[in-house]
């Protein structure tokens, strides 16, 4: 991850003492990321700033409802990718999705939804909270451990697999290693998980795709 | 185009695919109403709290190298498998933060300190006065 946890907890605190030199620092730090990301997609510098300022603004509006240990770089991110697709759907370019989602992009800078009843919010938010660091923790022990020990084609193998979802053949393909390589990588790597989910009392049902090979038979 | 996964969607409604696959899925989605029904299910899903290990190791950016080994990669300063690696991310898996990163890396080299200025001047003048309102 390309964050600095502390460095970026103390600017944070400063900046809700309402610090503008810490204020400053945080846009010295991260427009340009900001700026590369939406201009990559815009290619349009103008109104690519534009988008940038209202992240800037986006992120104080949230101040009080951030999260410290959530990375800084990652939110601000968020925060940037929702504001270029409102500009996108406004321009036009990106149709508008049926049955939209509350939306995880859209985070705590919107407004949530009064109708809805807080104490199931909480609960569900609290419980899929747990699930997903459950596995997130297994999933970074486990990539750890293969760039320590320098194994790179696993860990492509498996970032080609569930990250970007490309069937065994095009991963064996584009790797250079047997489908029966990838087979076995993705079988052990499942396994690890499956394992986890067993061990913390998580619910398989939230995890789908583990389990599509025993559905499947 | 290519065939477009279920990850793709998924990084498509979260803004996460490159440039050129973000158009590429959006020139489909004029012509394909399947592809915007995917969408919603795959909203569907989320609502309902179904995870995807794909969504969370992307979301959470757990094979992300940190910001000072894209400024080594962009320098040559790292080994042949670990800059091997570093190209597959940016440019097979296409990680836009990544990507955002190193390009910010290359554009301090060659901009000016008065055009960076200018920029952060303009951010911190339109939004400082946010700063206790909100905080």
């Amino acid at each position: 991850m390309t964050t600095q946890p502390d460095a970026d907890s103390l600017l944070v605190d400063r900046i809700r003492r309402g610090e503008t030199q810490a204020w400053d620092d945080l846009i010295a730090r991260y427009e340009g990321r900001l700026l590369a990301f939406v201009e990559s997609r815009l290619g349009r510098r103008g109104p690519s700033e534009d988008i940038v300022q209202e992240s800037f603004l986006g992120f104080l509006n949230s101040l009080p409802n951030y999260d410290g240990r959530r990375p800084l770089e990652s939110y601000l991110f968020s925060i940037c990718a929702y504001k270029l697709t409102d500009h996108l759907r406004r321009e036009g370019r990106r149709p508008a999705v049926p049955l939209s989602s509350a939306s995880d992009t859209s985070g705590d800078w919107q407004v949530s939804d009064s109708a809805r009843q807080a104490s199931s919010i909480a609960r569900s938010g609290e419980r899929k909270e747990l699930e997903i660091k459950a596995i997130t923790e297994a999933l970074a022990e486990q990539i750890d451990r293969w760039r320590e020990k320098a194994e790179w084609t696993k860990l492509m193998c498996a970032e080609l697999l569930f990250v970007r979802g490309w069937a065994n053949k095009d991963v064996a393909e584009h790797l250079d290693i047997t489908e029966q390589q990838v087979a076995n990588y993705k079988f052990d790597f499942i396994a690890r998980l499956r394992t986890l989910v067993k061990r913390q009392d998580l619910s398989e049902e939230v995890f789908p795709e583990l389990y599509e090979d025993e559905a499947e038979s | 185009m290519p065939r477009i996964t279920q990850s793709d969607l998924q990084a498509y409604l979260d803004e996460a695919l490159p440039p050129d696959e973000m158009a590429a899925i959006e020139a489909e989605l004029r012509s394909r109403p399947d592809l915007l029904r995917q969408l919603a299910l795959i909203n569907g899903r989320r609502d309902a709290g179904v995870h995807s290990v794909g969504e969370i190791w992307r979301r959470q950016r757990l094979s992300c190298p940190p910001r000072q080994q894209l400024g080594s990669h962009l320098l040559g300063a790292l080994d042949e498998g670990h800059a091997a690696y570093i190209d597959f991310h940016l440019n097979v898996v296409g990680c836009r933060y990544c990507q955002a990163n190193l390009e910010d890396l290359r554009r301090q080299q060659d901009e000016t300190a008065e055009m960076v200025k200018t920029r952060r001047t303009k951010y911190f003048q339109s939004t400082a006065g946010h700063l206790r309102k909100k905080s």
